[in-house]
């Protein structure tokens, strides 16, 4: 059953669309990440799910009820906020008593309340201070908590952990991951970072322009990008994108851009001759051996592999991963390969169609990508 | 400590004390026994100490009167200054409607307006109100020339709060007013009391419209009342008149000597944030 | 809707106490209306034509521009220069601050008091000091000859108003980041360098704001001019404001003084445009 429900919903600034035609339907239970650039319009649809803006038009559900007129205190749902939000003049136990309080919970209720979420949350022993006393990650779930105490049925995050330290957010993406497996409740997530989206998400919503591009589970969103918007969004370091054009001759079909000639496969119906776009992740390039003349550019190691910068032709550069033993040195000359059976093509454009079937599991290549098994969807 | 230190500091002591020179000056002379005051040449600090014009001025003028009626006028308009301008404010900052750039225009309009000009007319309509020569009438004028400000002040402290803070209560089930009541109000309560000092003293200190819509003793505040009073073409007595600036900048040093902070806030809230 | 009905008192009075009035204002320029008993005659633009036509006006114009740029200009000098020193960590800061904002939020009734008593040609402290200086031989008038009166008004006023600008332009220098200047230093920038090219930039949206304001304000001044002198001698430090006072309740004319209301305001809606017009387009 469907928890959430955004059909057709538009929103509009005076002249500005800031989110088209979306439809999108959340699971009961679902992690739901909104991910894309700054001003793709994810804040947007979570404030118009908050009930702190209201549709152009459309229709938004929550449950059973269109919720489009209900305000956000009737709409069972919690939100933490990037900026976290906390009242100032409120001790923290306070500040997560709040929302129960305006929904008068009777006083020895609502102290057994707040004491058990803070309890969870290990917040007990700050109970009486003021948030400016406390540290950032400390906010952070005091936020958390009052958005917990309530147990509504759809929780809303704005980006919570943008402001928190690297280490600190690592900790908490786990610690978020494991509160949704122990409450089983809705979770709709803002953020732009692809990584936080790709580890926590069951299923991410990609938007860019104020467009929904792609909504699949992680893995598809890897490995089958809608379109090119999203191939270059997800992934760390990003696909390799190259423009070139689509030939059709003697019933194959062949990609070419100034230095790469490679076969184009598994295109499907719709895809015809002219200008086209190749994507191939890192991991699809081969260095040390293949049939391309390359110059090293730079190696940054990381420790587990090398991230290598390669010059192929004259204008074309490459990303590519190696093992970590494999040094190679600026300004070396080697020999790269393309896996084909790794490259996606695309229509021409910035947000230009997959025009190949999925690929398979397996690839041919010498990297270390194991076959993984697709997300079971729900 | 350097010389260069020690010279700047001094530098900068002389011209504060003399800018607060006449202050002093004013204290002085207050003090000064009648006799002393007038004689030549004048004496720096008074040669015996007297507190005989205070008395006079207590006992012997309708000072008190004058000094109680300028304490309710000035209280009533800092309190229906303030309610107006806090609700309107909130209007201007977080609501979105037709006109509100026009109606924040026309705050800044106002400020064009010579008290000259508005005097006439509406010394004219309160006459028809009735209400010449009454407080109330000082009260409702006085509110025309301190709202604007008021609203000005009160709108740059609104837009200081993070609105944040208000969606979350929005969230928490706290109505428009309720997230206003609990979440906005105390956090403006630095700008609110900054706002009603500076009507406080606003009204305090009018004389204009006093002068104008005012002539009976019976209403008459401070200002005019002091001017009135101690100067006739044939004697001004100075005496009594530096011990009248002194208790009428009473209330100012205490409000001063308190609440110092909040003052400077409200102008650094009013300019340009950095 | 709610934020309508929020800001419905505000409007309220604005429209009972500022736009009737405003638009009385005009209204009544159209008459002649004796002041006491408040009857009119029509008499159209009457009104406009004889006070732009007689001396009074142009004279009382001119004697306003006179005194307004005179007071703004030692107003903005002293009141930067005075933020400036209180910047500083000098002795007793807050104390200081306190004693300089004194002269602002005083009546302007105690002020022309103490400086009608300090300007005293008898027993004023001023003269007595100045002579003792050395400075003059005999005690000067400072408010019944000209051109002492106008230069003791504008002396008056800058000492009223120039906290105004201290504070806010402290308020700014507060706010200034301490990197700019020490990124200055770094790049071998002296202290007058650093006032030019740091604090002066920074400054300069705060003192177009403030000049604007104050300009406007100091226009429109009546209590301190009218209190201190009157006028006076006859009609010497009569200002544009103080004009509008005299014709309506000393001449009784409140029709004429109406229209000398309008003019002035039309003046300052005329400088106040040019004046945004012109800043922003050096801004940008």
């Amino acid at each position: 059953m469907a928890d959430v429900i955004f059909s057709d919903v538009q929103k509009r600034f005076g002249g500005f669309t800031a989110v088209q035609d979306l439809n999108l339907s959340i699971q009961q239970g679902e992690f739901v990440s909104l991910l894309g650039p700054s001003g793709c319009g994810k804040t947007t649809t979570l404030r118009m799910l908050a009930g702190l803006e209201f549709p152009t038009s459309g229709e938004i559900w929550i449950g059973d009820r269109v919720v489009n007129d209900l305000p956000p205190g009737q709409r069972d749902i919690a939100m933490v906020f990037q900026s976290y939000a906390l009242y100032p003049h409120m001790s923290v136990g306070q500040n997560i008593a709040y929302p129960l309080k305006k929904r008068r919970v009777p006083k020895a209720a609502r102290l057994e309340m707040v004491a058990k979420t803070a309890e969870m949350l290990q917040l007990t022993p700050l109970l009486h201070r003021k948030p400016k006393e406390l540290s950032g990650g400390q906010q952070q779930r005091v936020a958390l908590g009052r958005a917990l105490v309530r147990d509504p049925k759809v929780f809303l995050l704005d980006e919570p952990l943008s402001n928190l330290d690297a280490k600190l957010r690592g900790n908490m993406r786990a610690e978020l991951v494991e509160l949704h497996q122990r409450l089983g409740r809705t979770m709709v997530y803002v953020t732009h970072d692809q990584l936080e989206a790709m580890t926590m998400s069951d299923r991410i919503a990609v938007m860019e322009g104020g467009k929904l591009q792609q909504f699949a589970p992680p893995q598809d969103v890897y490995r089958e990008p809608a379109n090119r918007f999203v191939a270059g969004f997800i992934g760390t370091p990003g696909m390799n994108l190259i423009d070139g054009a689509l030939s059709h001759a003697a019933g194959r079909w062949m990609f070419d851009a100034p230095g790469i000639s490679i076969e184009a496969r598994n295109l499907d119906a719709a895809a015809k001759p002219g200008p086209a776009a190749m994507g191939v992740r890192p991991e699809g390039l081969t260095i040390g051996t293949g049939t391309l003349a390359g110059v090293i550019q730079s190696v940054e190691q990381t420790g587990h592999e090398n991230i290598v910068v390669v010059r192929l032709g004259d204008d074309l550069r490459m990303t590519g991963r190696t093992a970590p033993h494999q040094l190679w040195r600026p300004g070396e000359t080697v020999q790269c390969g393309i896996d084909a059976g790794m490259a996606h093509f695309f229509a021409q454009g910035p947000n230009g169609k997959r025009l190949n079937r999925p690929l398979s599991s397996g690839s041919s290549t010498l990297q270390e990508s194991k076959p993984t098994p697709k997300e079971a969807t729900s | 400590m350097k010389i260069r230190t020690i010279a700047f500091n001094i530098f900068a002591w002389s011209i504060v004390l003399m800018v607060a020179f006449p202050l002093f000056w004013m204290l002085v002379t207050s003090v000064k026994p009648q006799s002393e005051l007038f004689s030549r040449p004048p004496t720096m600090l008074p040669e015996s100490w007297t507190l005989e014009h205070y008395a006079r001025l207590l006992f012997e003028t309708k000072f008190l009167s004058y000094f109680w009626n300028s304490v309710i006028l000035s209280t009533a308009t800092t309190v229906v200054v303030v309610t107006i301008a806090t609700l309107g404010a909130y209007s201007l900052v977080r609501f979105r409607y037709r006109g509100r750039e026009t109606l924040a225009f026309l705050v800044l309009f106002t400020y064009l307006l010579p008290s000259v000009v508005l005097i006439l007319p509406l010394y004219l309509m309160l006459v028809q109100l009735g209400l010449s020569n009454t407080i109330t009438s000082l009260v409702i004028a006085y509110t025309t020339f301190a709202l604007p400000y008021a609203l000005w002040l009160l709108r740059s402290f609104m837009a200081g709060i993070p609105e944040d803070l208000e969606s979350a209560a929005l969230v928490d089930g706290a109505s428009r007013m309720g997230a206003f009541r609990d979440i906005i109000l105390p956090q403006l309560l630095p700008g609110i009391i900054s706002t009603a000092l500076f009507t406080f003293i606003l009204s305090w200190n009018e004389y204009l419209y006093a002068l104008v819509l005012v002539n009976s003793d019976d209403a008459r505040p401070l200002t005019t009342g002091v001017m009135n009073m101690l100067i006739s073409s044939f004697n001004i007595e100075w005496s009594l008149l530096m011990a009248a600036s002194v208790m009428m900048s009473v209330p100012l040093i205490i409000v001063f000597a308190f609440l110092q902070s909040y003052l400077t806030r409200g102008f650094g809230a009013g300019g340009v944030k950095g | 809707m709610l934020g309508l009905m929020l800001i419905a008192p505000s409007v309220l009075v604005f429209c009972a106490v500022i736009v009737y009035p405003l638009i009385s204002a005009i209204y009544l320029s159209l008459f002649q209306i004796y002041t006491p008993t408040l009857e009119g005659t029509w008499v159209g633009l009457d009104n406009y034509a004889e006070l732009l036509a007689t001396g009074k006006f142009w004279g009382a114009l001119q004697t306003n521009l006179i005194w307004t740029v005179g007071t703004l200009t030692l107003q903005i000098i002293f009141g930067v220069g005075m933020a400036l020193v209180l910047h500083q960590n000098i002795w007793f800061r807050s104390l200081a601050r306190s004693l300089i904002l004194f002269p602002y939020f005083i009546s302007t009734v105690v002020a022309v008091l103490v400086w009608k008593w300090l300007f005293n040609d008898l027993y004023g402290i001023l003269n007595h000091l100045m002579m003792t200086a050395g400075l003059i031989d005999f005690p000067i008038d400072y408010l019944g000859t000209m051109p002492n009166a106008l230069v003791s008004v504008i002396l008056v006023g800058a000492w009223k108003y120039f906290p105004f600008v201290v504070i806010a332009v402290l308020a700014r220098l507060q706010s200034i980041p301490d990197q700019l200047y020490e990124a200055a230093r770094i790049d071998g920038a002296g202290p007058i360098a650093r006032f030019f090219d740091i604090t002066l930039p920074q400054l300069r949206e705060v003192l177009v704001v403030i000049v604007m304001l104050r300009a406007i304000w100091d226009f429109k001044e009546f209590d301190l001019i009218f209190l201190l002198t009157g006028g006076g001698p006859v009609t010497a430090t009569q200002t544009l404001p103080l004009l509008v006072y005299k014709e309506a309740f000393a001449l009784n004319q409140m029709g004429m003084a109406s229209a000398y209301a309008v003019i002035m305001m039309l003046l300052m809606l005329a400088f106040m445009i040019l004046y945004i017009r012109r800043t922003k387009s050096e801004g940008s």
